[in-house]
């Protein structure tokens, strides 16, 4: 709210010089005042939304950027150690086939199962303590990684891919600690943005349906409040595209894309369900799906915005609308009180 | 409804200027009544009130999760031994019959590509079925560990450590995302106003040594806010000064002074914020045996809501009397009140950070013109 206030009153202000330099730039056009209206114009611009938008996908560029080369050099000995589990394992399923005779299949498969066994609880060992099924290099890709700065600085955090040095820690909070205000900032600029057009859209619209069925009546020049139905057809929508464009491309079912949506664009991010992050098919095509993730993400956080600014004032008047509807039913029953009583008095 | 709102309060009002004396007592029940209804209602949507809301719903919410869990954990130890027991298939089917037994090299290359599909299943069970090895199984939807699920979505935390896997635990939990997340949002704001408020009143009680001389100051220079100050510590002088100057009038008028007028520095709120979280992380490290570091990384990722959920404190290291994992419990108190204390901050530091702006509009549009 803050931010939005602050950005609304430079922009106001810029303006207001604006209009007052370009009256002096008729009198007397130096070079200093131009360049100085320049700079202003460019911090108005920052300020506005666009500048806003371009901020916050620079930011999250940038820090893509740093991840990748904090993260993406790192050494990883617990890939080196799966690997000598794996070859341990193999070692034990050869000992196992030359030991045991080929033919005798009961004691050639216990002793396969054995040796798997182990391997599989090397396995859970190692993933708990941090291994995560990838190669060197391939977790920090560059669309992964943006992904990453998104999913700090919306606050959402999946936590499919986490720094693991002690620099990459201390980049995230530092990182999110800047990043979270630019990003409020996009929050609300955005959400105004979007409840100013969708409102204008959603008047046209109705003043067009009015005029087609009253044309003569008198139409009364009242602010038309956007009622949040509107708002929640809107986010459903968009909900949905998102349940059927993740479904098609990942594979999973309505219900699961679904659950992606929802706690995603909540900004709850728990993780179970990433696109592209699937390490059973990995595919090439997942590095376009994250920066398509990016996409649906950043609109979907601006469209909650939206809804968030014009359910506010709904909800404002349906309270009010509330107390004054309760003040009455208790008046009405205090009344209803007083009458029996007198009644009854007069009996 | 304006009008008929209008019309009962005249006729309610033409009701009690005819009703006799007699009628009072029972006016006074009526009164009573609905007296009543209305503290309750006030009440559930006081401070109080509302913590015990949140809380009732997020136990409620554990109990619904466990119950709707419960089944899942067997299934995913099936998937394990089912995906253990066709590699071994298919490793017989390999020795035996399909490949020259004479061939180490052969025979070493088909194991390893088999052996790599397993070892990925074996990671995907443990990443994102919540597989932990088969001994160790059905402790993450233990009462507390639900408790935490439950707090982690409607604070939009979502740590991730513990997801549900079962469709209608899904379905659950969206639902329950869109009723708890407003819910928690009422109570960040009722309680970071209640403690925004008493902090203001402390700091002006205590830190400013505010009491009866700062009032008679006040009155007697009220304009001269700088010589009236001059006496207090330097760091102080500015805020009083700034806050006095700013609701001057207001403050002159009560006989009372009133500490809500006190504007609290920005540092100070954000030493809060900072001791805070250092607190937790020490907290934590000793409990959790991990560095400070870590410690410190998970109180911040936790306490602004992006909830990795690769660092998550153990449910086993503080354990009740019978038996029930409390550290959970411990870091479900934390984080609310974390949150409350974040919210009470930014509360603060509002009005401050609009006056520097103010400030600094200002100055800069004084620099314009003064060089102009």
């Amino acid at each position: 709210m803050r931010e939005s206030g602050g950005g609304g009153r430079m922009a106001r202000g810029s303006a207001r010089s604006r209009g007052s330099s370009t009256a002096a730039s008729v009198r007397s056009s130096n070079p200093r005042q131009k360049v100085r209206d320049c700079c202003r114009k460019l911090v108005a611009f920052m300020c506005t939304q666009v500048g806003v938008g371009g901020l916050v996908v620079g930011y999250a560029i940038l820090g893509a950027m740093g991840f990748m080369s904090i993260e993406g050099h790192v050494e990883r000995p617990e890939i080196e150690k799966v690997a000598q589990k794996r070859d341990a394992c193999l070692g034990d399923l050869w000992r196992v086939t030359t030991r045991e005779n080929v033919f005798n299949k009961t004691a050639w498969q216990l002793g396969a199962a054995k040796a798997l066994k182990e391997f599989q609880d090397g396995v859970v060992t190692e993933v708990r303590a941090g291994y995560d099924g990838r190669v060197q290099g391939d977790s920090w890709s560059f669309p992964a990684a943006l992904m990453f700065s998104l999913s700090v600085f919306t606050m959402i955090g999946y936590g499919n891919m986490v720094p693991r040095t002690t620099w990459g820690k201390i980049a995230t909070v530092v990182y999110a600690v800047f990043g979270i205000p630019l990003y409020v900032l996009y929050f609300m600029n955005m959400g105004k943005v979007l409840a100013q057009t969708f409102r204008w859209l959603y008047t046209k619209a109705y003043e067009c349906s009015m005029e087609d069925r009253r044309r003569d009546s008198d139409s009364e020049p009242a602010r038309i409040i956007v009622p949040s139905t509107a708002c929640l057809w809107v986010m459903g929508a968009y909900v949905a595209t998102g349940t059927v464009m993740f479904a098609e491309w990942e594979n999973w079912n309505y219900l699961d894309s679904t659950y992606f949506c929802v706690t995603s664009l909540c900004k709850i991010g728990i993780g179970d369900f990433v696109p592209g992050a699937n390490i059973l098919d990995s595919r090439s095509g997942h590095q376009t799906k994250l920066v398509i993730n990016f996409v649906y993400l950043l609109l979907g956080m601006g469209l909650m915005a939206m809804c968030y600014n014009l359910m506010r004032e709904v909800v404002r008047v349906k309270m009010r609308e509330l107390k004054s509807d309760i003040t009455f039913c208790f008046e009405d029953l205090r009344l209803r009180a007083v009458a029996c009583y007198r009644r009854n008095n007069a009996d | 409804m304006e009008r008929k709102r209008g019309g009962s309060r005249r006729s309610y009002s033409g009701g009690a200027g005819g009703m006799g004396g007699g009628g009072r007592r029972r006016k006074a029940w009526t009164e009573q009544c609905k007296d009543y209804v209305r503290n309750f209602v006030a009440f559930m949507f006081s401070n109080i009130g509302i913590i015990g809301l949140v809380i009732g719903y997020t136990i409620a919410g554990s109990f619904m999760f466990m119950a709707i869990e419960k089944e899942s954990v067997n299934t995913r130890v099936d998937q394990v031994v089912k995906a253990r027991n066709t590699t071994v298939a298919n490793l017989w089917q390999a020795t035996c019959c399909t490949i020259n037994l004479f061939s180490e090299e052969t025979w070493r290359n088909t194991v390893h590509v088999e052996l790599l599909a397993f070892q990925k299943s074996v990671v995907n069970a443990v990443q994102n079925d919540g597989y932990e090895g088969e001994q160790l199984n059905g402790n993450r939807w233990s009462f507390s560990g639900a408790f935490l699920y439950s707090l982690s979505v409607i604070t939009t935390i979502g740590y991730g450590n513990v997801a549900p896997r079962t469709e209608w635990g899904k379905l659950a939990t969206i639902l329950y995302a869109i009723a708890g997340m407003p819910l928690f949002l009422l109570y960040l704001s009722n309680i970071g106003d209640l403690l925004a408020k008493s902090f203001k009143w402390t700091y002006a009680k205590c830190c400013l040594c505010r009491g009866c001389a700062r009032r008679r100051r006040q009155m007697s220079t009220a304009n001269n806010c700088s010589q009236a100050t001059g006496s207090d510590s330097a760091g102080a002088a500015e805020d009083s000064c700034s806050s006095r100057e700013t609701s001057a009038s207001a403050s002159v008028s009560d006989d009372d002074d009133d500490p809500q007028t006190v504007t609290v520095p920005i540092t100070l709120c954000l030493a809060i914020m900072v001791g805070y979280v250092y607190g937790g992380a020490v907290l934590f490290s000793r409990w959790e045996s991990w560095d400070l570091l870590d410690g410190s990384y998970f109180c911040f990722i936790s306490l602004s809501t992006i909830g990795f959920g690769d660092i998550v404190p153990r449910d086993d290291k503080i354990t009740s009397l019978q038996g029930v994992g409390l550290s959970f419990i411990f870091c479900s108190m934390y984080l609310m009140l974390g949150m409350a204390l974040i919210a009470m901050c930014f509360n603060l530091m509002q009005e401050e950070v609009v006056h520097k702006f103010r400030t600094c509009g200002d100055v800069l549009r004084r620099i314009v013109r003064c060089r102009r």
